[in-house]
């Protein structure tokens, strides 16, 4: 298939011709990144398509976006880095604010209160207030294009650098301690509350700034770019790049990314191979791609040689033993 | 006063939508920890096999409703042995099976929005991302005219099937060997397999049965509302789903039938009071909801799930 | 904290693996020697949200295709379009009008379907210098002022900004008694739909028009029932309901408004220009009059022949798509063969293709068609009604100002 032929031997042709799919492949690794956070620390959130909005709409309603009906939408002219700055800060005092009644959820209880999040934001404000231009969209006449792409990759791996230093320190043992099992974290002296705090509010943080720098790849943005859908995707990415690192879900936000570009030659079935594809992947790695090697599988000997299964999350009760 | 009376029957109509729509799912959750993604998909192809039987094959609506319900069971066998059994037999986190679940969501959107006339799958669906609607005088829809209220008639059989099916789960749940079989196994798998409990047998019955009520569900809805595509699973009852089983309670049967119903008239009640400019009450619902009470109205106490 | 980090790298070969599996079944096209090839793309939605007009839209641009070769070509050129899918995403569909400018080396190009992609989309083929023919994106601000250069930009589907006015006008000027409320119904996570809203608020203010509009009722492309919507305006007596939306949601509102007892007129846009949604509104949707841009029954030559070879090919009727994709292949084979391409100056080529299109003056399904000054449509305006039985009857047409 050409495509991939052509980003394995001639990668400079193949950039000229696919610059914004490498852009979007960086923005998705960014949000990848911003739900690892927390899913590191145990906690399955599903808030950050919300948070995406916010740095998306903050950055381009400050930097002179423009409803459709044609006036500045605020009628201020930030720089944009100042502009990103102020939606990464929004986003992380809104994190806040929700995260003190919400990080008290566990669960599934969790993932579905914050998708409530970013429902009710979507519905509730964004498609309400004058200043996002409601469901027309708001307009962003400042994007750019190609020159946006390089800052994107350079900041997934400076973030990317950083988030793996993060899980040496001492919140970074705190956050796996929490997710092996939050009671015996808590017994030990660890402050539960205020390290998921931490982590909510920095995939909050790293969301609406991937959020930013995606809505300057595009001259109009719409909260349909927001939606549950989104959310999922990044968990998806996460899931089948595995969790336990860093590159887990970078990794799987950048395959999962390009995958319906190289199966463009299967037309009309291509979501049906995508998918058939995802299960795949989650089959034979239930841990995703990336994972630590421990203990023993009882599976298939692809699995017993190349995989070492562990549940990430704690479980109440075992699981039932094969007969 | 009248339109008021209209609206609240309104909202009891599609409540008892995602009152049917949600028992399916929390069924599944309350036994495997599992959020099944892939029911929404069920509840669409039931409605598109009973459509196409109705419509293409010109199979009586009264036949085409237990076709559309067995097929909607088949496919809980596909989820059973394509995407969770394997995942269970080695020990997979519930998210994985999450991720796979949905995997099998989108070949099945896919399938159908990619079928065309002429296509390989034009003997099930020709309408590729199309709305179609189940052909006039072939299945019922009288309107009854009460006291200047509108009451389809299939809307009203909604409410009724909805209300007797809760009865029967109940029942069922409470006072049957399968039911404390698979109450058993939500319980504690290992134990329940000590005390001689088929585990592997239970979950399958289980989503065979789940998703025998998603088909059920999806056929209402098309009949009710008019409309059958790809979408009306994954855009139309997917989100409100999740909402009424957590504003019920996880894995609660009565508590998801409550929270279907406090769904429907709470939107019903929003619009009548606050105008349709407020949106998503739902969820703010939802919201409100889970911090003052986590475990939902009828929940068991929120554990580590995921 | 026992394990020892180690990074496997198994699974992701795995995935190459499949990856390469796929790669070997490709075919790459190989140019034609036997005399000049003019390349041209498409972006349409053919999968996702927008996969209710894509197809029809494939079928006619092939259809086009097929009839202009079998016809000589373009000044003896054969014509090859290659219409890729843009999953209904901005992301795609921006991708993919760059992969085919840059690396299919096409001079010009249709689409995206949708007006969010075509935000994405034109902005790439405009900063390429690559001619862009939208037909089927009928939102505001898609050529003339847009927010981003588009000087690339063409569009031949009629934009809701025309086709609302003028389908209020017409019916209010007929009709007797005058209407004088109305209700406004529309989904406000759509684009297409809220654009078509504005139209709407802004017509009826209008002196000639006159309606006062007792409610504007919002809701989502995702509420499951309609009814309750519909309702609230039905309760407050409109003489007209104004549908500005897509897909099924039309038909939905009208059969919920009919069953409530209301008895008045429907008016819309494009989004009524579809069999299925009369099909789908059935009896109940009777009477629905939209302005559009298209009218099956037409029987003038180009409009008779396109339906004719249409029907043979695909055994249906074509749809306002597919006419506005099959006018576009028109419109750019009309502009090469009158703009001297040398077919090996790239750039240059789309330059004067670029120039030859402005002064496009063809006969197509769609009537006679130019582009104004400012590259949007100057056709005729086909006034229809819903006949009730999955069809329309043409009311009027209204002649270019």
């Amino acid at each position: 298939m050409a495509f991939l032929t052509q980003l394995l031997f001639h990668p400079f042709t193949w950039y000229h011709a696919h610059q914004l799919l490498a852009g979007q492949m960086g923005v998705d690794g960014l949000l990848a990144l911003s739900i690892w956070l927390t899913l590191y620390s145990g906690q399955l959130t599903l808030a950050n398509a919300g948070f995406m909005a916010i740095g998306a709409y903050s950055s381009v309603i400050l930097t002179g976006g423009t409803t459709s009906s044609g006036p500045a939408a605020a009628g201020v002219h930030l720089p944009l880095p100042v502009a990103m700055l102020i939606g990464v800060v929004l986003a992380a005092v809104v994190a806040l604010l929700i995260g003190l009644p919400v990080l008290r959820l566990k669960g599934v209880f969790l993932a579905i209160a914050t998708l409530g999040f970013g429902e009710a934001l979507r519905f509730g404000l964004i498609l309400n207030l004058g200043i996002t231009g409601k469901g027309q969209g708001l307009n962003n006449p400042h994007a750019t294009l190609t020159s946006g792409i390089m800052p994107i990759w350079l900041s997934l791996a400076i973030l990317a650098f950083l988030a793996w230093r993060l899980t040496g320190t001492k919140t970074g043992h705190a956050w796996a301690a929490i997710r092996e099992d939050q009671l015996a974290a808590a017994a030990q002296g660890i402050d539960v509350a205020r390290y998921k705090m931490v982590a909510f509010v920095l995939g909050a943080m790293v969301a609406a700034f991937a959020g930013a720098l995606g809505a300057h790849l595009s001259f109009l943005i719409d909260s349909n770019d927001y939606t549950f859908t989104q959310a999922i995707d990044m968990l998806i990415w996460a899931v089948v790049g595995g969790i336990a690192f860093v590159i887990g879900p970078i990794v799987g936000a950048v395959l999962l990314t390009i995958l319906p570009e190289v199966l463009r030659f299967t037309q009309d079935y291509r979501q049906v191979i995508n998918g058939v594809i995802l299960i795949a992947i989650v089959l034979f790695r239930p841990d995703g791609l990336f994972t630590r090697r421990s203990g023993t599988g009882q599976s298939g000997w692809f699995v017993r040689r190349w995989v070492t299964v562990r549940r990430r999350w704690p479980s109440r009760r075992p699981q039932p033993a094969p007969p | 006063m009248r339109n008021t009376i209209q609206q609240l029957l309104n909202g009891i109509f599609i409540g008892s939508i995602y009152a049917l729509f949600g028992l399916g799912y929390t069924l599944v959750f309350g036994l495997l920890d599992v959020l099944n993604l892939a029911h929404s998909e069920v509840f669409m192809l039931g409605a598109v096999v009973a459509y196409s039987l109705v419509a293409l094959h010109h199979v009586p609506f009264l036949l085409a409703v237990p076709l559309g319900i067995a097929a909607g069971g088949l496919l809980g066998l596909v989820i059973e042995f394509v995407a969770l059994r394997p995942l269970r037999r080695r020990g997979a986190p519930p998210i994985a099976a999450l991720i796979s679940t949905i995997g099998l969501a989108l070949i099945l959107v896919a399938l159908i929005e990619q079928a065309k006339r002429g296509g390989a799958l034009s003997w099930l669906w020709r309408d590729g991302a199309n709305d179609v609607q189940f052909p006039a005088g072939k299945v019922p829809d009288r309107i009854w005219h009460l006291a200047g209220l509108t009451l389809p008639v299939n809307k009203v059989a909604i409410v009724v099937i909805t209300v007797a099916l809760m009865g029967v789960l109940a029942y069922v749940m409470a006072k049957t060997p399968a039911g404390r079989a698979v109450r058993a196994v939500a319980e504690n798998p290992r134990a329940a397999q000590l005390l001689g409990v088929n585990v592997d047998r239970v979950i399958t019955i289980t989503l065979v049965a789940s998703s025998a009520l998603a088909a059920l569900a999806g056929i209402l809805f098309a009949l009710a509302l008019n409309d059958i595509s790809p979408y009306i699973g994954r855009d139309q009852v997917e989100l409100r789903g999740l909402a009424v089983i957590v504003l019920g309670g996880m894995g609660s049967i009565p508590g998801t039938f409550i929270g279907g119903f406090t769904l429907g008239l709470l939107e019903s009640i929003t619009i009548l009071t606050l105008g349709t400019d407020v949106r998503a009450v739902g969820f703010v619902a939802l919201f409100v909801m889970l911090i003052l009470r986590p475990s939902g109205l009828l929940g068991r106490p929120a554990t580590e799930r995921v | 904290m026992r394990t020892t980090s180690r990074i496997r790298w198994w699974g992701t070969a795995g995935v190459a693996v499949a990856l390469f599996a796929s790669a070997c079944g490709s075919s790459s096209g190989t140019a034609s020697s036997k005399g000049k090839t003019l390349k041209l793309g498409a972006v349409f939605s053919l999968t996702g949200a927008g996969g209710v007009y894509g197809p029809q839209q494939q079928q006619a641009v092939k259809l086009a295709e097929e009839t202009i070769n079998a016809g000589g070509g373009v000044n003896g050129a054969n014509l090859s379009i290659q219409v890729v899918d843009d999953a209904s995403t901005q992301t795609q569909a921006a991708q993919q009008t760059q992969t085919l400018i840059q690396q299919n080396q096409v001079v010009a190009l249709l689409g995206p379907t949708l007006s969010n992609s075509a935000v994405a989309a034109h902005p790439i083929a405009d900063s390429l210098k690559t001619p862009m023919l939208a037909v089927s994106t009928t939102g505001l601000n898609i050529v003339g002022t847009c927010p981003y250069p588009c000087t690339y930009i063409f569009r031949d589907s009629l934009g809701e900004a025309a086709a609302i006015p003028t389908n209020i006008k017409t019916y209010v000027a007929a009709a007797s008694p005058k209407p004088k409320t109305g209700v406004l119904l529309y989904p406000n996570d759509d684009k297409f739909s809220v654009d078509g809203a504005t139209a709407v608020k802004q017509t009826v203010t209008d002196p000639a028009v006159g309606i006062q509009l007792l409610d504007t009722i919002q809701f989502s492309k995702s509420d499951a029932d309609l009814t309750q919507f519909v309702n609230q305006g039905v309760a407050k007596h409109p003489d007209v309901i104004f549908i500005t939306s897509l897909g099924g949601i039309p038909a939905k509102i009208m059969t919920a408004a009919r069953q409530q007892g209301f008895t008045g007129q429907f008016l819309g846009g494009n989004g009524f220009n579809s069999a299925a949604v009369s099909k789908q509104a059935g009896n109940f949707g009777k009477g629905a009059r939209s302005a559009s841009a298209w009218y099956l029954g037409n029987d003038f030559a180009s409009n008779a022949e396109f339906v004719k070879a249409f029907k043979a090919k695909y055994g249906t009727d074509p749809d306002q798509f597919a006419a506005q994709a099959y006018t576009g292949v028109l419109i750019l084979a009309d502009a090469a063969k009158r703009a001297k391409l040398t077919y090996t100056d790239l750039a240059g080529d789309r330059q004067k293709l670029r120039t030859a299109m402005e002064s496009t003056n063809i006969q197509t399904p769609l009537g006679p068609f130019q582009f104004t000054s400012t590259h949007d449509v100057h056709q005729t305006i086909w006034v229809i009604a819903m006949d009730g039985q999955g069809g329309f009857s043409l009311v009027t047409s209204v002649k270019p100002s």
